[in-house]
């Protein structure tokens, strides 16, 4: 399948588990983006995935205690100066799960974007907006590099016998870190500006159509109406 | 007609001192000129100058004329020019604007609007050109540096260009790849602007040498006057031979038996023996992406071997290919304080001793790249390791600073043991006992790279 209705795909089961209302419906799309997150590539994986279950974690955490909705008490705390008093509720439980499933979703669709898709052949794709295509692009590009930029500035610290441990030891490397790809950025600007980047008449090389294409626009569009309609 | 002309070109960074003065020449079709000159002397304003990125998009202060393929740079924008005027920049990651080797190299075919389906074709040739055809399809995150910048030269060849700026290519490609490459440009008639801060190997390539110093061009001569004008008045630049110390290789710092590594499925290092003593000076060369990074990391302890074992007494440290990695800090003397246990007074000491006094307080980016590559020498200096592997010292390095950089190592030789990865003969030349270098076929699980130990100084391949 080409990247475009892969894409597609990916963004009409985010939008179906927003539409959604039934918990086990949202489940079953976070299950099944799960399985293909599953298949990318090792080495980056982890982060995307963790990121997202570790926010899809907190949301569940913090949401029956910050919200005051429903009459069946499973848990009734302390009364909190500025919160007021803390409690859960079955109704809170169940809105947090569905808000953390629905997180989850958005951000694995988003992972299985940035692991499998080939964003080169999608900007090559876009019909229009091709500028905006490839901002995305390099966007999405952004979290490898960092990552690898992050990686580089922490060996260059064991090169100096410094290991960096911890949260804070990590958090301390993104000031350079976002330092960095403001250089990089602008370094890039000025490499594609050389490289003719803005000029009127490009074109584009030709990218090849899978069988699957029309039938995966099909889905996507049926995803999105059923997410609204029925799930 | 000349492909460019500059007359009375004088340019200044927005805020900064002139950088270009009063620069007059003319570029004939099919010409090759190698530019030297120190760190910061103006050798890449010259090329951004002739691609007009200058003034187009650092702004600052112009005056004088340039021409580039009769079109007048003020009034044209580099876009404009691109295709004809094709630039490999210093540093491929931060060129590389697709994620596939092949859609990269097809990016500026796109933007001159070639016609589709002349694109495969033209991507092929140029990658098959340089000799990076079966990296067609491999992800640009994946490759080394070295691979990347050969990547991003096919890239400008394919855009078939007239006049091709190549800025210091030697600080990622090997100098045989980098004399190629400009044999290859001339094959095609195109005219070649290298600037460089190796002549060696270049000089016998080019027709012409221009020699930039305090923003002005001294020297503007054919390669034979130059030599003699180099070996009268900037020696450094033909010879980097120092005096070396008579040292007896004691104990055993680091050893490395049977050694293999694989990024993913991918063999980098496979079955490496080698033994590093305090007191020597070893210099690990080899082609792009034979896996000489790898290699040093593993001596360093960076990695660990997926097979075969690394046995390591004292202290190592490494320096990173890439000074940006020692930018972490908000002051200078904070950033070599790092691997000293913030000891300050003693960080101080170190910038001075690496010619960075008077920079303490500076903030690490508000520095030169010159002075940038001295920060994180001091940096990882300072550690005083028993093992020092350094990964391509010398990148970006002008003659004179690597000279300086040679006499260091070989003056604290005795202390350690070092390892210095370069493509850089004359300094391994004048810097190491022994030369190894890493076998062929980067990549390819099946090859077993070999391992030479080569005389003193000289360099051998099997």
């Amino acid at each position: 399948m080409s990247p475009a209705p892969a894409a597609a795909l990916l963004a009409a089961l985010a939008a179906a588990a927003l539409l959604a209302d039934h918990l086990l419906s949202v489940a079953a799309i976070v299950v099944v983006l799960l399985v293909v997150c599953a298949t990318g590539p090792p080495g980056r994986r982890a982060l995307y995935l963790w990121g997202t279950l570790f926010s899809a974690f907190w949301v569940v955490v913090l949401t029956p205690l910050l919200a005051a909705e429903g009459t069946h008490y499973l848990w009734q705390g302390p009364t909190v100066p500025v919160l007021g008093p803390l409690g859960v509720t079955g109704e809170e439980l169940s809105s947090a799960l569905l808000a953390g499933l629905r997180l989850a979703a958005v951000g694995l669709a988003f992972a299985a974007y940035a692991l499998l898709l080939d964003h080169d052949r999608l900007v090559q794709a876009a019909g229009f907006a091709r500028r905006s295509a490839l901002a995305v692009a390099l966007a999405t590009r952004l979290v490898p590099t960092l990552e690898r930029d992050g990686r580089g500035l922490i060996e260059a610290l064991r090169g100096r016998g410094v290991e960096v441990r911890g949260i804070r030891g990590r958090a301390r490397l993104l000031s350079p870190l976002l330092a960095g790809s403001l250089e990089r950025g602008l370094n890039l600007a000025e490499a594609m500006e050389a490289r003719g980047y803005g000029r009127p008449g490009g074109t584009r090389a030709p990218s090849p159509r899978g069988p699957l294409d029309r039938p995966a626009f099909a889905v996507a569009a049926a995803l999105v109406l059923l997410g609204a309609l029925w799930l | 007609m000349a492909v460019a002309t500059l007359a009375s070109l004088s340019f200044a960074y927005p805020g900064g001192r002139p950088a270009v003065r009063d620069v007059s020449l003319a570029l004939e079709p099919g010409e090759a000129v190698l530019v030297l000159g120190p760190s910061g002397s103006g050798k890449s304003t010259l090329l951004r100058a002739l691609a007009g990125l200058v003034p187009h998009f650092h702004g600052g202060s112009f005056s004088g004329r340039v021409e580039v393929l009769g079109r007048d740079t003020r009034l044209t924008r580099p876009a404009e020019l691109a295709g004809g005027v094709a630039t490999l920049f210093q540093d491929p990651e931060d060129q590389v604007v697709m994620a596939r080797v092949e859609h990269e190299v097809a990016f500026g075919l796109e933007n001159l609007g070639v016609p589709p389906q002349e694109i495969g074709d033209r991507v092929r040739e140029a990658l098959d050109a340089i000799g990076v055809l079966p990296l067609a399809g491999r992800p640009t995150y994946e490759l080394s540096s070295g691979e990347l910048q050969r990547v991003c030269l096919a890239a400008a060849l394919a855009l078939r260009p007239q006049l091709l700026l190549l800025d210091e290519p030697t600080s990622q490609l090997d100098p045989e790849g980098a004399e190629a490459a400009v044999r290859l440009a001339l094959e095609r008639g195109v005219a070649v602007v290298v600037s460089e801060h190796r002549p060696d190997r270049l000089l016998d390539a080019v027709d012409r040498v221009l020699f930039v110093d305090g923003a002005r061009v001294v020297l503007d001569a054919e390669p034979d006057a130059a030599r003699e004008w180099l070996a009268r008045e900037r020696p450094a630049w033909v010879d980097t031979a120092t005096a070396r110390i008579g040292l007896d290789p004691a104990d055993l710092v680091v050893s490395l038996e049977d050694v293999s590594f694989a990024h993913g499925s991918r063999t980098v290092v496979a079955g490496v023996d080698l033994e590093l003593r305090r007191g020597e000076v070893v210099a690990l060369s080899g082609p792009n992406g034979c896996g000489k990074t790898t290699l040093a990391k593993l001596a360093a302890g960076l990695l660990e071997p997926a097979k075969g074992r690394v046995v390591r007494s004292g202290r190592p440290a490494y320096l990173s290919q890439d000074p940006g990695r020692y930018l972490t800090r908000a002051r200078a003397d904070e950033e070599v304080a790092l691997g000293i246990d913030g000891d300050l007074a003693r960080a101080r000491r170190w910038l001075a001793d690496i010619g960075l006094a008077g920079l303490e307080e500076r903030h690490p980016r508000d520095l030169s790249s010159g002075e940038r590559e001295r920060l994180a020498l001091a940096s990882v200096l300072a550690v005083e390791p028993d093992l020092l592997v350094l990964d391509e010292p010398t990148r970006g390095v002008d003659p004179e600073r690597k000279a300086q950089l040679a006499e260091r190592l070989r003056a604290d030789a005795r202390d350690r043991a070092t390892l210095v990865v370069t493509h850089d003969e004359q300094f391994a030349a004048a810097v190491a006992d022994r030369v190894v270098r890493l076998g062929d076929s980067p990549g390819d699980p099946k090859a077993s790279h070999s391992l030479l130990l080569a005389s003193s100084g000289g360099w051998d391949s099997r």
